[in-house]
């Protein structure tokens, strides 16, 4: 176990820091004015799992086998070659002037004692409040999370990259953690995916602080957004409740878009080709992990851009004009082609393609998609962000500068992404709403981390010193408490281990005995607690075994869906289920001991040949 | 140095919490580890054999009890004891002239709980 431990504390870093530090180097080198060193060490991430994304897919290109050696020779030699850029264009480079101005940068970032301990201590909280969520969860048992696996499971045992045959799945969702596995050995039916993940969403902290240090330039605005992103609802949705739950393509979307726009944000405010560049860079990252993630980023660019070109209309051409400039440039030319060139010729996302478009976009087709009614709105972000959110809006909107972009990115983004979450056909877009409702959380939270700011900085000058102190308090208090409700469920929540434990014994068992070229297993996903993970047991295929899926998903009025899954454990008796038996060949069915299994006991065809507290399982004589 | 300050105790922190859940699956990931939970089943459930297992993961050393039906009839019934975390396997002695045809059920108890699994025996 201490083994296993220590080997994934040396690779997490070999995988994610190394290439991401080195990245670096070649781009910026050690002494760049442009960027700070809070700045550098929290990009190292991002930037690191995009690199090694990469790799691995040029050496699927390249037809090499993925394994443990391959890997780390690869990340090697990437490293090596960002080094030996570096040497090339630093190296006999003696900077003091850098390092004058250097002092400059690392101002933005340079914290007072009382920021750094409120820093310290929203870390602090947001750590603890997830790592006691995660304490209860740890045990693999996520739905999301075994799909997943099972993807990354087949990129371990083949060698391969997969091919999905279908677009829910990309590929970036799957790489890092086979990588983790065949590097360090540490198995995927471990906590390694969670803590992945758990990693990532608090980078995604850091990135959004960044963001803002470099929107706003206030070190206030960047202390407080530790604790309006880290802290405040800091298990629902899209945080640890999506990082138990395994949902990675929002997990790292959440974390990479903040890094697409401040790339994008400082390649336009500072006219600076390297900043085009990494843009183009992590969005080429992003495209290959999260099409939604993707899809909402491209939405918000285009509402922070179309936004900033009304307030300037006059001077629109040259506006356009200037951005070109930017990117018609060797560095970001020559990663476009590059991206160009993986997304071609090394690997096509398997959501590239015209009809994943036309999906996605148009009049909504479902009531999921018409929009959230606002209160819906205020349950999926929570009370205390929307306020606070509701009010760095308006405050945003009497300090608005229509010449600087940074309002336009404050204003814009909220706007573009609640127009896609309360009225998306306004916009054409098509998908489920509430899936975009959680992306609301990062343009609410630079909201509200500029709202506290501003509402303190402004009551903190009022006459009345009483009133002031009063309205402080009270909006403090509501905050707090309602920011931090749902961390209450991290302390009430019972862990379901042995439940899960029971499941996988069941699928242990199964996959020791049935021959899975004759034997077709169904189990039942509705009673079955951690059963995604049956199909790591057999690693035969995506839809082995099959499965009863939620009740829900077998009425759809948009197209005729198949019941037989549903019908041979709802109804097994039925001529409907007997038929279906016959059809898919179904001859052993694992269900919940306690619900289903009972009704299965009555039926004379059916032997039990298993039976533990939790699950039964029956085979059809 | 501020900026310092805070990556290098967010990384401590981090591997401090990595640390503690990573421990705590790799503890709770066991089939034992504070559970309480027998599970029996036929060893080949392939074919006509009537071999099966109890588990015994109640957390300490336990006595089963265990009746052989056949077609209702009670054609064996004795007791076990097994040490926590093992594994009891059984191959119970019918003539096949009994079994043919027939259904035949186990039933393992323990303390108050009751676990069957049962064939149905072709001719």
């Amino acid at each position: 176990m201490i083994f296993d431990l220590l080997k994934l504390i040396f690779t997490v870093p070999f995988l994610l820091v190394l290439p991401g530090f080195f990245l670096q180097l070649a781009v910026f080198g050690m002494k760049d004015k442009r960027i700070s060193f809070l700045e550098k060490a929290v990009l190292i991430i991002p930037l690191g799992l995009i690199a090694t994304n990469l790799i691995i897919l040029f050496l699927n290109k390249m037809g090499i086998l993925l394994n443990g050696p391959v890997i780390v020779g690869a990340v090697l030699i990437f490293c090596a070659a960002c080094f030996a850029i570096f040497q090339f264009r630093f190296g006999k480079k003696k900077d003091k002037k850098e390092k004058e101005s250097d002092e400059e940068t690392e101002k933005i970032f340079d914290f007072s004692s009382w920021q750094t301990i409120f820093i310290l201590l929203a870390i602090l909280l947001a750590v603890f409040i997830r790592t006691a969520y995660l304490s209860d969860t740890i045990v693999p048992s996520a739905t999301d999370l075994g799909h997943h696996m099972y993807w990354a499971q087949t990129i371990i045992d083949s060698g391969q990259l997969p091919n999905y045959g279908v677009p829910d799945f990309i590929i970036g969702e799957h790489m890092i953690f086979a990588a983790v596995n065949l590097v360090s050995g540490v198995k995927l039916m471990s906590a390694m995916p969670v803590l992945l993940l758990f990693l990532f969403n608090i980078t995604g902290i850091f990135t959004i602080a960044i963001l803002l240090g470099r929107i706003f330039e206030n070190k206030k605005i960047v202390a407080v957004s530790f604790f309006v992103a880290g802290s405040l609802y800091a298990i629902n949705a899209p945080q640890g409740r999506y990082v138990s739950g395994g949902v990675i393509g929002n997990i790292i979307g959440d974390m990479l878009i903040p890094v697409a726009l401040y790339f994008l944000f400082r390649a336009f405010t500072e006219k600076d080709q390297i900043f085009a560049g990494l843009f183009l860079f992590s969005f080429a990252g992003l495209l290959y992990t999260h099409h939604l993630s993707s899809f909402i980023f491209i939405f918000s660019v285009a509402g922070i851009l179309f936004l900033y070109l009304i307030l300037n209309i006059k001077n629109i051409f040259g506006i356009v004009s200037d951005w070109l400039k930017v990117f018609l440039k060797p560095f970001p030319l020559a990663i476009l082609l590059l991206s160009a060139f993986f997304f071609l010729f090394v690997f096509t996302p398997s959501y590239f393609n015209a009809a994943a478009v036309t999906q996605a976009t148009g009049t909504p087709t479902k009531i999921t998609r018409v929009g959230l009614s606002l209160s819906q709105i205020e349950g999926g972000v929570g009370s205390a962000q929307l306020f606070l959110a509701t009010i760095g809006f308006l405050l945003a909107l009497l300090a608005i500068r229509r010449k600087q972009l940074k309002y336009s990115v404050t204003i814009g983004w909220i706007i573009v992404l609640f127009v896609m979450t309360w009225k998306p056909a306004l916009l054409d877009v098509n998908i489920p709403s509430n899936r975009i409702s959680n992306y609301l959380f990062l343009p609410i939270a630079l909201l509200s981390a500029y709202g506290l700011v501003r509402y303190f900085e402004i009551f903190g000058a009022a006459a009345s010193r009483f009133f002031s102190a009063v309205l402080l308090f009270t909006l403090l208090f509501f905050v707090i408490t309602n920011g931090l409700s749902d961390s209450a469920d991290a302390f009430k929540a019972r862990p379901q281990f042995q439940q899960a434990m029971e499941t996988f014994h069941s699928a242990e068992y199964l996959a020791a005995t049935v021959d899975t070229n004759k034997d077709v297993v169904l189990k039942d996903h509705v009673n079955m607690y951690a059963d995604s993970w049956y199909k790591l047991f057999f690693m035969k295929d995506y839809k082995y075994p099959l499965s009863r899926g939620m009740l829900t998903r077998y009425v759809d009025p948009t197209k005729t869906r198949e019941t037989c899954t549903r019908d041979m454990i709802s109804f097994p008796e039925s001529d409907v289920a007997r038929e279906c038996f016959a059809d898919t060949g179904v001859n052993y069915v694992a269900v919940n001991a306690q619900i289903e299994g009972s009704s299965f006991e009555q039926l004379p065809e059916f032997s039990k040949v298993y039976g533990s507290d939790e699950i039964s399982i029956f085979k059809r004589n | 140095m501020s900026s310092k300050i805070i990556i290098i105790a967010t990384a401590v922190l981090l591997v401090a919490s990595f640390s503690l859940l990573f421990i705590i699956e790799a503890k709770n990931h066991n089939y034992d580890y504070n559970k309480t939970w027998s599970v029996i089943y036929f060893e080949n459930p392939q074919d006509n054999s009537l071999d099966f297992a109890i588990e015994n993961h109640e957390g300490e050393k336990s006595e089963y009890g265990y009746r052989i039906f056949v077609a209702d009839d009670k054609v064996i019934d004795e007791k076990v004891e097994i040490n926590a975390g093992a594994t009891q396997k059984i191959s119970p002695v019918i003539s096949s002239e009994r079994l043919m045809g027939n259904k035949v059920l186990i039933e393992v108890n323990y303390k108050d709980t009751e676990y069957k699994i049962y064939k149905n025996l072709g001719k």
